[in-house]
């Protein structure tokens, strides 16, 4: 099997999946009784002339199919739709509110900067503490390293976030403990970043203000990342150092720091790789709580305030939400699976799977 | 020994006895000391959680839904841990002078918060900690069992006639693990559950546990399925099931009787693993609101007891600041995750032990 034809397949079956995935949020959130044209009118006090007229801006007036149908030829077009929260309509009866699309890319860069620098960190600390861990497999270092990582997998990362929350950010102010700021504009401006006035509107931005606002949410997210790769790397490094080439390497008189680095720890990578790959499902579950605690006006929680209107839900914001995460999610292990093809074929065909142990996000 | 009793060991002393793989796995574990502290306490949890509970609650003479308003002070902070609170439901009067509660009537009996009280509305910590740890505990234990049947179900199924079977669940299983299981289990929960939540089956189960198993349940089968679909493929093709239906067992007499004893080990580490991961995704699901509804409690929500809703979080003030209500669940829920994830390791060496450490 080519690598192309492997990538071809995964990219078709994602695909599937996809639509699978908004076919059955359109369905559902049809299926609920609670008609979306509350949104619009007042649904005590409406005529029901008003109400087909509300019904008829939304576009829920025709069939189920076609309502999906549109809805997906409009996707391809970039348009998502306008949001039901906040809209009203407009005497020519056309409806208009807050565009979907632009909203959810926001909130894509909110829980990208968290997950992405949280991700980062958990990397940079656990692919060495990994390493060091197995360069002396059940000393007493690789045995502290382990019990610390068992620790950090047992401990929800609701409570690292609501301790680090409490202590280090309201208690001793060492750090702000919510909302965000955004990198892009100058801290004069505030910016508008609410949604459902989830976050308060801190009137910040500016590099500065975004990273200090995020340090808490980054350590949360990278403490329960870290225990997981730390004890993964080991593994690996425990494997690969096993393989006869570093047997090899060693016998030419190669140092071993020099082994570990140029030899096992790069042929250790390409299964984490993968896995990382794998687990951008979990990181944005992990992320939901992150930034419920913290009050980030990211995906999670730009779902939860859609879901937890007071009329009804929001299906055009969740929709748009479960197809960008969807997307994020394929083309990242698509790449990702490209990478580990290009950097070590045999990866690829054996195809590295997580051990079945259930998760929790 | 008497001589009257003639057996082969007390004669020569060197005779092994064949040990059955269970027996085996069971010495092993005896030897493990952190698998055997962690049995002990999860013995202990559950006698604490389900007998415990409304004996505890006998003897303090409270329930944990019963509103102790002198549990509070004037500024609403809670009682801390270990204080004699007055028994009564009767809301003091402030005065606006000296900003003190009145003192409760005279001869009213105190009883006793051992972990103080859980917030503003002023109930006993201790108690709301064990009944929630029931709520949790059903819906981790009952969430793992419908998984375990679904799974072992479809994961036979899937190996033993592969073909279309094996390839819809395998494909779906990998395609759906790579997506937010918290996610989709919220937006689906958040629609479906409404319908459940008031499903008790005849008052045995508290509100929302049911829709909570199901939802659980219905993102974690993949993970049986695909240990017993692996294992039964390579079990097929040894030479006792090729016996087997030489002799003519029938299909489902061979997945009984010779196929399902091997399976047994794997699964039961991974319950043991899978218990501990959906006490943490409960306690996640009903943080965020999906969950539990109030006034049952469950460990999820008491995490939440200071941080408030997704939609009111709860501002901070340092006057009524109390770290314990945060830390006596974080602390439960880590010590159970921890006994989970001992015990299953434990398991998973006494049943294997050539396997990595």
């Amino acid at each position: 099997m080519t690598t192309l034809g492997y990538a071809l397949r995964r990219l078709g079956a994602s695909i599937v999946l996809l639509l699978l995935l908004t076919l059955l949020t359109f369905t559902l959130y049809r299926a609920i009784p609670a008609d979306p044209a509350g949104f619009l009118v007042d649904m005590q006090k409406a005529s029901p002339d008003q109400i087909a007229k509300a019904e008829k801006a939304l576009g829920v007036h025709t069939p189920l199919y076609e309502q999906y149908g549109r809805y997906l030829w409009r996707a391809l077009h970039g348009d998502l739709g306008i949001a039901y929260q906040g809209t009203s309509l407009t005497p020519d009866g056309g409806r208009v509110g807050k565009a979907v699309a632009p909203a959810v890319v926001r909130a894509a860069m909110v829980t990208g900067s968290l997950v992405l620098g949280g991700a980062l960190l958990a990397l940079l600390i656990s692919i060495p503490l990994g390493a060091i861990a197995a360069s002396r497999p059940r000393s007493m270092t690789d045995r502290t390293i382990l019990a610390v990582s068992l620790i950090g997998i047992c401990t929800h990362p609701l409570v690292v976030a609501l301790l680090l929350q409490q202590f280090p950010g309201n208690q001793w102010g060492l750090a702000p403990a919510h909302g965000y700021c955004s990198f892009f504009g100058t801290a004069g401006a505030p910016a508008k970043l609410d949604y459902l006035a989830l976050s308060q509107d801190l009137g910040c931005a500016g590099p500065t203000a975004w990273a200090s606002h995020l340090v808490l949410p980054w350590i949360t997210f990278a403490l329960f990342f870290l225990a997981i790769y730390t004890r993964l790397v080991r593994v690996r490094m425990i494997e690969v150092m096993d393989e006869p080439y570093i047997r090899t390497a060693a016998a030419k008189g190669m140092s071993r720091s020099r082994i570990v680095r140029h030899h096992a720890l790069r042929n250790a990578m390409s299964p984490v790789l993968t896995l990382v790959g794998m687990d951008i499902g979990l990181a944005l579950g992990i992320a939901l709580y992150v930034e419920s605690v913290y009050r980030l006006p990211g995906l999670g929680l730009t779902t939860l305030s859609a879901l937890n209107g007071d009329v009804g839900f929001d299906l055009p914001m969740i929709l748009g939400v479960v197809l960008v995460i969807g997307i994020v999610i394929i083309v990242a292990n698509l790449v990702i699976d490209l990478v580990v093809a290009w950097m070590d074929p045999r990866a690829a065909e054996s195809g590295l799977r997580r051990s079945a142990v259930g998760r929790v996000a | 020994m008497s001589a009257a009793a003639p057996t082969a060991t007390a004669q020569d002393g060197l005779e092994t006895r064949a040990q059955s793989p269970s027996r085996l796995a069971w010495r092993r574990l005896r030897h493990d000391r952190a698998a055997l502290v962690s049995g002990g306490f999860l013995v202990f949890l559950l006698l604490a959680v389900l007998p415990g509970a409304p004996l505890l609650g006998k003897a303090l003479g409270h329930g944990p839904n019963d509103l102790f308003p002198y549990a509070v002070d004037v500024s609403l902070k809670p009682v801390g841990p270990w204080s004699s609170v007055p028994n009564t439901s009767q809301v003091p009067d402030i005065d606006p002078n000296t900003y003190t509660q009145s003192p409760p009537p005279a001869g009213t009996p105190r009883t006793l918060f051992v972990l103080g009280a859980d917030g503003t509305l002023g109930r006993d910590e201790l108690l709301r900690l064990l009944y929630g740890g029931r709520v949790s505990l059903t819906v981790a234990v009952g969430a793992t069992l419908l998984a375990l049947l679904i799974g072992t179900t479809l994961g036979t199924l899937a190996a033993f006639f592969g073909g279309w079977v094996d390839s819809v669940v395998s494909r779906f299983t990998d395609l759906v693990m790579a997506f937010p299981v918290l996610l989709l289990a919220i937006v689906l929960g958040s629609t479906v559950s409404k319908n459940l939540d008031d499903v008790t089956v005849g008052g045995t189960l508290n509100r929302g546990v049911l829709s909570l198993i199901l939802l659980i349940g219905l993102f974690t089968w993949f993970y049986p399925a695909r240990i017993v679909r692996s294992l039964i493929l390579s079990l097929r093709a040894r030479e006792f099931v090729e016996a087997a239906e030489m002799i003519g067992s029938s299909d489902s007499k061979i997945m009984r009787t010779h196929l399902f004893p091997h399976v047994i080990p794997a699964l039961a580490v991974w319950s043991t693993l899978a218990v501990a991961t959906n006490i943490m995704l409960e306690a996640g699901i009903t943080f965020l609101g999906v969950g539990i509804k109030l006034p049952t409690t469950s460990w999820g929500s008491m995490l939440a007891a200071t941080w408030g809703t997704v939609l009111s979080p709860l501002p901070y003030n340092p006057t009524t600041f109390s770290p314990w209500l945060t830390i006596i669940p974080s602390l439960t829920i880590f010590v159970t995750v921890l006994a989970l994830t001992l015990f299953g390791e434990g398991l998973r060496e006494a049943f294997d032990p050539r396997g990595v450490r």
